[in-house]
């Protein structure tokens, strides 16, 4: 009989109950295009100060220094002596098309002393340097 | 007698295995490089020339110290608590118009210095300059 055999045929077919758990994947799948942004992670981890300031950068920056727990400077993903970051900066400041907006992001730990970080401004400063922005991330449920 | 050639249709459609395969794969791929933190960042325009922080003295300035992390900072020779909001909201009403400038010692955290900008913040400081705890300490 024709519809009984309609019938032992859909039955038969495995996928059918894959279908809500494909929908849910797919469901998950545009969630992440949608809303991750796609970055290169740093080249180490680095935890930044917490703070309640919510600027965020309007373009990206030139230079990014990220400066780890354990005094390890990475300038634009390399491992640098620090004697070396001012010829770098200038170098990278004389390359740059838009010199107005040149700017330096400086990512550095919340546990690192200041003194640690003192050496790092001057390398940018000697540069002649000015736009410099210190990275953090927003504090969330004190008080 | 005619061959019926069209034979008993299986249903055709594409096996959903793969499928799945593959969008597992790129949900794997998505899920691990994306960032949800954005991060924020604050200011600390660098002074080129030695002598603008001189002449900016001359409007009355407010200096806190940070000696150690231990949740003071030193006004005028006195210590105060982060926690301390009176204070810091007469010390922010009596000086509306200048900087508080926030200098920093050997051993003070990055956290610490951004602590205490965020408490002048909440308590309604409006020119807050962190700059001054990254200066080079002078030689005399």
């Amino acid at each position: 009989m024709k519809i009984g055999e309609k019938f032992a045929r859909r039955i038969a077919s495995d996928d059918d109950n894959m279908v809500p758990l494909i929908n849910v994947v797919f469901l998950m799948l545009v969630f992440f295009m949608v809303a991750g942004q796609i970055k290169k992670a740093d080249p180490i981890a680095v935890s930044p100060p917490h703070s309640i300031n919510d600027t965020r950068a309007a373009n990206d920056p030139n230079v990014v220094i990220v400066v780890g727990v354990d005094d390890r400077l990475y300038v634009d993903d390399q491992l640098q002596m620090i004697e070396n970051v001012q010829a770098y900066l200038e170098e990278q400041f004389s390359l740059s098309l838009d010199k107005e907006g040149f700017w330096v992001q400086i990512k550095a730990d919340g546990a690192i002393p200041l003194d640690k970080l003192r050496p790092v401004f001057n390398q940018v400063r000697l540069a002649g340097l000015t736009k410099v922005s210190l990275a953090t991330q927003l504090e969330r449920g004190e008080e | 007698m005619p061959l019926n050639l069209s034979q008993p249709k299986r249903k055709n459609a594409i096996s959903l295995t793969p499928l799945i395969d593959v969008v597992f794969i790129l949900l794997l791929f998505f899920m691990l490089t994306s960032s949800f933190v954005p991060w924020r960042i604050v200011d600390t325009p660098l002074s080129v020339s030695s002598d603008s922080p001189k002449i900016a003295e001359e409007i009355e300035n407010i200096t806190l110290t940070l000696k150690v992390n231990d949740g003071q900072v030193w006004v005028k020779d006195e210590a105060i608590r982060f926690t301390d909001h009176a204070y810091f909201k007469t010390l922010i009403a009596n000086h509306n118009d200048g900087t508080f400038i926030i200098k920093a010692e050997d051993g003070v955290t990055l956290q610490t210095l951004m602590h205490l900008a965020d408490r002048l913040k909440i308590n309604g400081a409006t020119r807050v300059s962190i700059a001054n705890a990254f200066a080079m300490p002078e030689t005399p």
